[in-house]
């Protein structure tokens, strides 16, 4: 009796493990045989009121078709999962071209990128960046850069002026037009070998496409026993290469600045028409002159301008360099500036470019 | 301060034979005076050339038109037919045609056009006589309006054949000029001598110029000379003055012409003319007066430099009056002033083509007296530009003789006086030592000694060899106001050395100990981290306007002003940046809805060296660095705010910040505002602004915003981490949801249940509920509370105790019910 049922029960639940067409029909008809109300699992517990005379061989019975049911289950699974796996292709495709969720996405501004790019360059080779006023007196920003009141190389910066009272020691009070006047502090302040660099907001009369009122400037200072003009002509060399690429070469060209002497334009060649002058219609490139483009101003510290911060010029000499931020940044990266104002106006079709 | 030079014109001064303009202006450029553009004067005039009129007949259908038939040369077989209008054609005429693709201004005005071939009524053209302006000559050749340029008048020392190139005519086909960048203590090279000079040292070309000299005028004539009085000689400390009788003014020849307008300048008439000339060429203004003119003294021309008194005016030459002051140097006959001394010279005075009787005048005035004359009076002319940077006393009797001698050529006359000449004092030329080692150590390469004394000895320096490696150089006068000490000597020797020729070096050594700027490293930080959140970072000025400042309720009056400010919307010195940000928001709030902006930046306090009022700002004012963040994101700005300030505060590793409501009224919304202190320290505040202030800007949605001064938060910033090992023993968690008064903050509710128990280790909001189901004025507060302890696992009764505890203390303080 028993063992009919039981192996009538082997073959319906053998016919249902084969019928399983999908994980969940398996799971189905393992829960109905071999789950813990399942029919098979009921047979076993009622094999506990038979006699022992028939309760070892039925137990016996009843076990090997429980093992046969867990090995067909096992088998069908492994199929079923295999073939399952090969579905999900298309079961659970999604359009992977949408688009991902992006975490927030936030923006610096150009200046931030290129004031970062100039403070690495220069920090790789020792100079510190210091931070220095803005507003400031005459003497750190022309006096003691050599230029005595009524030179004629003071009318070169449009120079703001504060509404404040003249300092019997200092001065006027001014809106910094060069971050010269940063290290004129360092060089008053520090203790050679000095170097250190100041990246800073300037400030200057004009307003125009080509000109802002406010802009950044970087100063860098290297003072020590014997600093040479070989020395200013290699940081300036580096400068060119780290941050315009190894393809762009750089020139002095002698100029005039009262705190340096001597003094120099820097000019990098031109990326636009790689130095030659010409643009692809063989006709002048629209971008630079003859090839180059002015950059900055640098020399070696004027004897007066070390003097002025207290440095022996007999036993110390220096070289000074510095320039504008947003020009090089738009001489390195190609954005088409066409409008200077454009930095400082904080249209947001702007400052989501970068 | 640039000037057109010719490069033809500069072969005269210096054997630039075999030197191509483009090798010129490169080699130029690495040692000296910069050629910035180069422009070539014939390629103007290319197919434009000397036509012979032969014929000239009427034009059947134009009265005023005429067809001349001209002889162009050889290219053409027979005369060509051209339409011409000009009132003084006539048969015989030299005149200039432009043939087909040369290139015209109609009339002189408008873009050059290039000519095509033309049928005026009815008529064919084969090209145009031309006007002088229609090709750009007219400043050279002037004539009356609607006539032709007649070559045989203008140029009536040349012989030319039909068809040549009106260029070769013109001696221009060859030339360029080359716009040179003369920095400002170069003055001295301003000019062709000075020019000649600087190439024949970088180029090691021979220098041909030897300067005119004033022996004939020694000999001249027993006239008196004339009188020059100075009154202060440190503004004028040299004046030289000859008079030249008999002479014939005039329109000056071609080649004078030619050599002014390659430089840029307008041909006036000979006498005029030669000044500018020998300016040209020596870098020395001078100017011309008309004896007869002048008001005389007892014995005849009387020159005095002096102050100008006062109510003294002047009639110059630019047909403007100045009245004039005591600050002005002026030029004055016995009587009046009859120039500005340096700047422009007086109408009165002036020559004309009746001069016959004339006194020129070489001298230097002081540079800033001329320089603060010029800006005072706002008059520039050539010869103030140079004035004010400094000349030397020593080029006046160059320049003197070089002007007599292009009068008795061009003018004729003869010399009527001695030349005067009154000066300060004895010239003495300054002369300073450098060794070749120094220069060597400076420079950063071995240059031989040879060599350092070859480039100073070609650049005019007179140079002595003392001991082992002293050089003792004088100083050339003409370098006499540039070259101040012995470091100006070893920039003479590097750049004609050749600054290309110097090898870059890396500096090395120990890393410097300078004060390190913590601000910056953190600057930086927030900036990341604010990035990282979303915002986007603008960059404002750091001057604003009264209107900025007012329409967000500030009060500028406190704050340093611009003195000469450049627009009214720079005035003052900012203290704070959330007006600037206002105003971005409202620019871009009709494209961007949505915009979380931030700005760091230095704004400016008056500072503890300005605080008593009224004494104004006697000390730099206080640059405090601040970050100002804004946003527009809608009701709820003020948690995205405020939420951000709170990880921004993580980042820095700052802890423990207590958040208090802002009482202040005002500027911010008087319900939705709140502040951050740090060990009682203010460090942030944040929330939504005032809705009155937000509509002054015209923005039409919320704006929430962040004010931190980022000294404070700095001071408080750590890149230190703890680690504290996690607890072993596993932690409770429970939800509370209290029904309080909606006055109650949450703060509160949660520093209570904190206080209940150590055990409580943490309390996280995370919702509040007004509305259906709950009474009028109340809120329901949702937290999950966390329990642990580091000892021992907490049994669910403990938990329960705890949070019952915890109830019945909200329940004491704010009348709390349990939802």
């Amino acid at each position: 009796m028993v063992s009919e049922k039981l192996s009538a029960l082997k073959d319906e639940m053998l016919k249902a493990v084969e019928a399983a067409s999908s994980l969940a029909d398996l799971e189905a008809a393992e829960i109905r045989f071999l789950g813990r109300k399942g029919e098979l699992t009921a047979v076993l517990r009622s094999l506990g009121d038979l006699p022992e005379s028939e309760r070892r061989e039925l137990g016996r019975m009843a076990n090997e078709v429980k093992m046969e049911g867990e090995r067909r289950i096992a088998a069908a699974r492994e199929r079923l999962s295999a073939s399952a796996a090969s579905s999900v292709a298309d079961s659970e495709r999604v359009d992977v071209t949408e688009p991902g969720t992006r975490p927030p996405e936030g923006h610096l501004h150009l200046v931030t990128h290129a004031i970062r790019e100039i403070t690495a360059i220069f920090e790789r080779i020792g100079f510190v960046r210091t931070r220095e006023p803005e507003v400031e007196w005459d003497w750190y920003a022309f006096e003691s850069l050599n230029m005595p009141p009524d030179h004629p190389a003071r009318d070169e910066w449009e120079t703001f002026f504060m509404d404040a009272p003249v300092h019997p020691k200092w001065g006027k009070m001014i809106l910094t037009p060069h971050a010269t006047s940063g290290t004129a502090r360092i060089l008053a302040s520090e203790k050679p070998p000095i170097r250190a660099i100041n990246i800073a907001k300037t400030y200057r009369r004009q307003i125009d496409v080509t000109h802002v009122p406010m802009f950044h400037q970087f100063d860098g200072v290297y003072v020590d026993k014997d600093v040479s003009l070989a020395h200013l002509i290699g940081v300036l060399d580096y400068f060119a290469k780290e941050y315009f690429g190894p393809e762009r070469r750089a020139r002095l060209r002698p100029h005039h600045f009262r705190f340096t002497e001597p003094s120099f334009e820097f000019d990098i060649s031109c990326g636009v028409c790689n130095g030659t002058g010409l643009g692809p219609d063989r006709q002048k490139c629209r971008t630079c002159k003859r090839g180059w483009l002015e950059l900055g101003g640098a020399g070696m510290l004027h004897p007066n301008v070390l003097k002025a911060a207290g440095l022996d010029p007999k036993k110390f000499s220096g070289l000074a360099f510095g320039w504008g931020v947003e020009r090089s940044a738009v001489m390195k990266s190609g954005v088409q500036l066409d409008d200077l104002r454009v930095l400082y106006k904080n249209d947001m079709r702007f400052l989501g470019q970068f | 301060m640039n000037s057109l030079v010719s490069f033809d014109r500069l072969k005269h001064y210096v054997n630039l034979k075999g030197v191509t303009v483009e090798e010129f202006a490169r080699r130029m450029a690495l040692s000296g005076p910069a050629v910035e553009k180069i422009h070539p004067v014939g390629e103007m005039l290319n197919r434009v050339v000397v036509g012979h009129v032969t014929d000239i007949r009427k034009h059947p259908n134009a009265d005023k038109l005429r067809l001349a038939m001209v002889d162009v040369g050889a290219t053409h077989a027979s005369p060509v037919q051209i339409v011409c209008g000009g009132s003084n054609l006539k048969k015989d005429q030299w005149v200039a045609v432009a043939q087909v693709g040369a290139k015209v201004r109609w009339h002189g005005v408008g873009d050059w056009v290039k000519l095509t071939p033309a049928t005026i009524r009815g008529e064919k053209s084969e090209g145009m006589i031309c006007a002088a302006n229609e090709i750009g000559l007219a400043d050279a050749f002037p004539h009356a309006e609607r006539e032709i340029l007649d070559l045989g008048v203008a140029l009536p020392d040349i012989k030319v054949k039909p068809g040549t190139p009106l260029a070769d005519a013109l001696g221009l086909t060859d030339d360029v000029v080359m716009d040179i960048e003369v920095t400002s203590n170069r003055v001295d090279a301003m000019c062709m001598v000075g020019l000649a000079r600087e190439a024949s040292a970088i180029l090691g070309k021979k220098f041909l110029w030897s300067g005119a000299t004033l022996p004939r005028l020694v000999r001249a004539q027993r006239a008196t000379p004339v009188q020059v009085k100075i009154s202060d000689r440190r503004l004028c400390p040299r004046y030289m003055a000859v008079r030249v009788s008999g002479v014939t003014n005039g329109p000056s020849p071609w080649w004078m012409k030619r050599r002014l307008a390659s430089a840029g300048l307008n041909s006036i008439s000979r006498l005029v003319d030669i000044t500018n000339y020998v300016m040209l060429e020596l870098a020395q203004p001078m100017h011309v007066f008309d004896t007869a003119k002048l008001r005389m003294g007892d014995k005849g021309p009387e020159i005095h430099v002096r102050l100008a008194r006062p109510r003294e005016k002047i009639q110059a030459l630019n047909n403007k009056e100045y009245a004039l002051d005591d600050k002005t140097l002026v030029i004055a006959d016995a009587e009046k002033p009859v120039a500005i001394a340096g700047v422009i010279g007086g109408e009165r005075s002036a020559v004309g083509e009746k001069t016959e009787d004339v006194i020129f005048e070489a001298a230097t005035f002081d540079p800033v007296s001329v320089r603060r004359t010029a800006r005072r009076l706002n008059v520039y002319s050539d010869s103030q530009l140079r004035f004010e940077k400094g000349l030397s006393t020593e080029a006046l009797p160059f320049a003197l003789a070089r002007a007599v001698e292009l009068t008795l050529d061009l003018c004729g006359g003869h010399v009527a006086s001695a030349p005067t000449d009154v000066r300060a004092g004895k010239y003495k030329a300054a002369a300073y030592s450098i060794t070749t080692a120094d220069v060597d150590r400076k420079i950063g390469v071995e240059i031989p000694k040879s060599k350092q004394v070859g480039i100073l000895r070609d650049l005019g320096f007179k140079v002595s060899v003392r001991g082992r490696g002293t050089i003792h150089a004088v100083v050339p006068w003409w370098r006499d106001h540039d070259v101040e000490s012995g470091q100006d000597l070893v920039e003479e020797i590097a750049r004609v050395y050749g600054y290309a020729n110097i090898p870059p070096i890396l500096p090395v050594g120990q890393p410097v100990r300078h004060r390190r700027n913590e601000e910056l490293a953190w600057e930086d930080r927030l900036r990341t981290v604010a990035k990282g959140a979303g915002l986007a970072e603008t960059y404002s000025y750091s001057f604003t306007s009264d209107d900025v400042y007012r329409k967000a309720g500030y009060d500028p009056s406190v704050c340093l002003h611009v003195q000469n400010p450049l627009t009214a919307d720079f005035t003052f010195m900012r203290t704070t940046l959330l007006p600037s940000l206002l105003q971005i928001v409202a620019e871009n709030e009709e494209r961007y809805r949505n915009q979380k902006l931030f700005e760091v930046a230095k704004v400016y306090y008056p500072g503890t060296g300005n605080r008593e009022p009224g004494t104004g700002w006697k000390e730099l004012p206080d640059e405090a660095l601040e970050m100002g963040c804004a946003f527009l994101v809608g009701e709820e700005g003020w948690r995205e705010a405020k939420g951000f300030v709170e990880h921004l505060f993580h980042e820095l590793g700052i802890e423990d910040v207590s958040w208090r409501r802002n009482a202040e009224v005002g500027f911010w919304h008087p319900g939705r505002s709140v502040q951050a202190f740090k060990d009682g320290k203010l460090i942030a505040s944040v929330g939504e602004v005032s809705p009155a202030i937000v509509s002054n800007f015209k923005i039409t949605g919320r704006v929430a915003m962040v004010d931190c001064p980022l000294k404070e938060v700095f001071s408080f910033a750590t890149a230190t981490r703890r680690y504290a090992p996690p607890s072993i023993f596993p932690e409770s968690k429970r939800d509370l949801a209290v029904v309080v008064d909606a006055r109650v903050e949450y703060d509160d509710i949660a520093r209570t249940i904190r206080r209940t128990d150590s055990l409580i280790v943490n309390v996280e909001w995370f919702d509040t509920y007004q509305g259906r189901g709950l009474p009028e004025g109340k809120k329901s507060v949702a937290m999950h509370l966390t329990f642990a302890s580091p000892e021992r696992t907490l049994k669910t009764e403990d938990v329960d105790a705890m949070l019952e505890k915890a109830v019945l203390g909200l329940k004491e303080k704010f009348k709390a019910e349990i939802r």
